[in-house]
């Protein structure tokens, strides 16, 4: 080759290095401009997934659709991906040469998002489903439906009805925030749930019998129990032990960061009467503030979302309970107890020092107590206080604990405790029936503690005065002195009629030992 | 204008004249076919992987809390991250494969004999450097795989009859991978290594400089006088061609295969495939074929002959004059090297 043709040959070349150089910048514009929600996202669909995309973008385009979206469109995680399942799996079958399961578990999302994983499994949220010895649970199968299935009393017209399905409420009510036990329909007219299949640690089943009786459709798919699937509750009892539903958060199938990040999200279970987050957060300084700023300084769309670093100007549950900060190193937890210090869902209060087992420790004995914890209630607060610090002085926050504490204290100690001790009184003297519900002043303590109480805690822990005092401690006063104390001198009464006089003049004891104190003293003076 | 170059001469007295006679080194004719133009590629390349190796270290955080993120920072965040870190990738492999391509020419057309064995050992230690590179640099991403990788790699060391468990400990910086293996291997990999190979490479040129390049004669050349030509501008051109070439190449490889991330590193979860980079296949697939003290006998053994190669080679000459042993010896180990490669490449475990 002559100098010349050489010449020509590197002159070529280095305009094809420069037009490589400008591709090079051309995508990085891009990515910015995706990033920053100027342009639509680059969608890699896998080969793997190929045809189920092109399928159900006729026959489910919604699916296609909110996927097409999502940051596993972006990064190339398809459909097989986070749907695929082993032969052995209890709910796999075949679709199309695919082996497949419909229900994603979160050991399925583990297999990307291992750490996220671990974090939920040891989180309350997780174990959500495990309400059935609880008096939420026995209002909605017993009192609100019925355990077993029952006769129509009279027709209903256009449908032919021929049992009525007790549970209803509770498959559609407490188990889709709660988290179902997912079933699958056994050949013998029962279930098949986790507890027959018993699945190994990495959710193979190991009981083969189970796996043989599970019924299966014309197409050899197992056939899903309608009273628990569908269902995204938070702690879902999954066919393969793993706990809960990454969807409950992360709706599918475009698994929004953004939507994570908004209130929103945690109001389908975190609002209502009993433990009303969603509206005390939204009458909160920190609400209003997110009301008005959310479309113009939050950056919900941003890769990022560290408070303090990618936007400061309100935060919203997930920041304060899992998103990560200047002040943590940006850590995200998917365990929201982690910063939590009091739980506030029991009738009385509790700090949460936590076991090795992330229970909270009951135990009295300051020795013992210590012992137990692996995880105190101090640590949890240093978390949420470097969550605070980021917008508040310290002096800001630590004034602000004193003033939750001293409340969580006040409730505990004037009314909590006092109204455990009453209705204890009242077991122990005979003077309630074994069922609950049966009895007014039961229905009247429920609503003291898990309705007026919860809505007075966590108005305070959260900011919210109106849910603080008029929704909260108002009424548990209102509950307390008008109808719980007048109720029990009533029951007392009663038994004093029918010669249980032992009895009623042990609980007044306890209702007049209780009144005797000086914070009850306002009603003599 | 004239004073300026005046204040420099003063300064830097080198004379236009003395700058011809440094780069215009007489070149072999035989170097104007083009395959015979690759022995710059390794340093080419070399060069490619310090300057973004060092974009790289701006961001690179080593400690097992931070490495992953801040890999993920890099190809996530960092503008042209993706790009600098695709880059210094795709130079790693065309560089291993480079040094082992040029290593091969020089086997077969005998240039390590004498007098350029001295050469050959500083080239052998140049590979062993080079490998060495390419598995610690692996290991920092503290994915998954590359965190098992090193952690095997670390259990192969200590099977070394003797020096075992020094080597390991020197490795790692203890007896298991701990909270100082990441670091230790960083410095490995960004300073250690890197300004070991620049002192042989340096060594390595002055070598060829002395001695002249090896010349070949082919059939179709006049035979009789060696004749040369060049360096600057002929064969400067020809390399400057196979320098772009390479720059579009990386470009290329970056943009369609770029750099990804598997799951983070977790100690307590072996996967349940691990395999290292495709240029240990050979390695790896031997080791499974024997005991490991067997297979780390003999691969060291492998290497120190292949080191001693210009002696072992200048004995068999001398003791069979008319054989092409070392033509046949190197064949079979270019096909072993191939088909073990293959082998590992082709199964799962």
């Amino acid at each position: 080759m002559s100098l010349d043709t050489k010449r020509i040959v590197i002159a070529l070349l280095s305009a094809a290095f420069v037009l490589s150089l400008l591709f090079v910048q051309w995508m990085e514009v891009s990515r910015r401009r995706e990033e920053a929600g100027l342009s639509e996202p680059h969608v890699a669909v896998p080969a793997s997934s190929e045809n189920c995309v092109a399928c159900h973008a006729q026959v489910t385009p919604g699916v296609v659709d909110h996927w097409n979206g999502s940051t596993h469109a972006e990064k190339g995680v398809g459909c097989t991906e986070c749907h695929r399942a082993d032969p052995g799996d209890a709910d796999a079958f075949d679709h199309y040469g695919q082996v497949i399961a419909a229900v994603v578990t979160p050991l399925d999302c583990a297999a990307c998002h291992r750490d996220v994983f671990d974090e939920f499994e040891r989180s309350h949220h997780a174990k959500g489903g495990n309400i059935l010895a609880s008096l939420d649970n026995r209002l909605a199968e017993t009192i609100e439906g019925n355990r077993a299935p029952f006769d129509p009393h009279s027709p209903t017209p256009g449908m032919g009805v021929s049992q009525v399905n007790g549970m209803a409420s509770v498959a559609i009510g407490c188990l889709q925030c709660h988290g179902s036990k997912v079933a699958l329909h056994a050949t013998d007219g029962g279930k098949i749930t986790v507890d027959e299949l018993k699945p190994g640690p990495d959710g193979k089943p190991t009981d083969l019998q189970a796996l043989g009786r599970i019924r299966k459709d014309a197409n050899g798919k197992p056939v899903l129990h309608p009273d628990t699937w569908p269902n995204t509750g938070i702690g879902r009892i999954n066919l393969d032990g793993s706990l809960g539903s990454c969807s409950a958060c992360h709706s599918r199938h475009d698994f929004s960061p953004r939507r994570a990040r908004q209130p929103e999200n945690c109001g389908k279970c975190h609002l209502g009467p009993d433990h009303p987050q969603k509206e005390i957060y939204e009458e909160s300084k920190h609400g209003v503030a997110y009301r008005d700023l959310r479309e113009t300084s939050m950056h919900l769309d941003a890769d990022s979302w560290v408070l303090g670093r990618d936007y400061s100007a309100a935060p919203t549950c997930a920041t304060c309970h899992m998103s990560g900060n200047v002040r943590n190193g940006g850590r995200i937890t998917h365990d929201p107890g982690e910063r939590i210090s009091w739980t506030n869902r029991p009738p009385v209060s509790l700090l949460m020092d936590t076991d090795v087992n992330h229970a909270v420790i009951r135990e009295a004995d300051p020795a013992r107590r210590a012992a137990l914890t692996t995880d105190s209630w101090q640590d949890k607060r240093n978390r949420m206080r470097e969550v605070c610090s980021v917008c508040h002085t310290s002096d800001y926050v630590n004034n602000f604990y004193k003033q939750y504490d001293d409340f969580v204290v006040l409730y505990n100690e004037k009314f909590a405790k006092p109204g455990q001790d009453i209705i204890g009184a009242l077991r122990a003297n005979g003077l309630l029936t074994a069922p609950d519900f049966d009895e007014e002043i039961e229905w009247t303590w429920y609503y003291l503690w898990h309705h007026e109480g919860r809505r007075a805690r966590h108005g305070a822990s959260m900011m919210a005065p109106d849910y603080a005092h008029w929704h909260g401690m108002f009424e548990v006063a209102e509950r307390f002195y008008q109808e719980l104390i007048p109720q029990a001198r009533e029951l007392a009464r009663r038994a004093a009629d029918e010669g249980r006089n032992r009895e009623a003049a042990a609980v007044t004891a306890v209702i007049d030992g209780i009144l005797a104190r000086p914070e009850h003293q306002w009603q003599g003076q | 204008m004239g004073s300026v170059s005046g204040w420099l001469g003063e300064r830097i007295p080198l004379r236009g004249a003395e700058l011809r006679e440094l780069t215009n080194e007489p070149v072999p004719y035989h170097l104007k076919r083009w395959w015979w133009c690759l022995g710059g590629t390794p340093a080419y390349l070399f060069v490619v992987q310090i300057v973004t190796g060092i974009l790289l270290a701006f961001y690179y955080k080593a400690a097992p809390e931070t490495a992953y993120e801040s890999v993920r920072y890099i190809t996530e965040e960092a503008a042209f991250g993706w790009f600098i870190r695709s880059l210094h990738k795709w130079a790693a492999q065309l560089m291993i494969a480079a040094v082992v391509l040029h290593q091969m020419r020089v086997y077969f057309t005998g240039a390590y004999r004498k007098p350029r064995e001295i050469n050959w050992m500083v080239g052998m230690t140049l590979l062993v450097c080079t490998l060495l590179t390419g598995f610690t640099g692996y290991s920092l991403v503290y994915e998954q795989l590359s965190y098992w990788g090193a952690t095997v790699g670390a259990n192969i060391t200590d099977s070394v009859p003797l020096a075992g468990g020094f080597l390991k400990s020197l490795l790692l910086g203890g007896d298991g991978y701990n909270d100082h293996t990441l670091s230790r291997f960083y410095i490995l990999h960004a300073a250690v290594l890197p300004v070991s190979m620049l002192l042989l490479l340096m060594v390595h040129i002055t070598l060829i400089r002395l001695q002249g390049v090896t010349e070949f004669k082919f059939k179709d050349e006049p035979q009789g006088e060696s004749r040369t030509f060049s360096f600057f501008p002929d064969h400067f051109y020809t390399e400057l061609i196979i320098g772009l070439s390479l720059m579009i190449l990386l470009a290329f490889l970056a943009t369609v295969l770029p750099a990804t991330m598997g799951p983070k590193a977790d100690p307590l979860t072996t996967p349940e495939v691990i395999k290292p980079e495709w240029f240990f296949y050979v390695a790896f697939r031997w080791l499974k074929l024997f005991s490991e003290t067997a297979a780390i006998l003999s691969m060291g053994f492998v290497l120190f002959v292949m080191f001693l190669w210009p002696f072992v080679d200048g004995w068999i000459r001398r003791r069979w004059p008319a054989s092409e042993a070392s033509v046949w010896i190197g064949i079979g180990g270019v096909l072993a090297i191939i088909g073990l490669t293959v082998w590992e490449a082709a199964v799962a475990h």
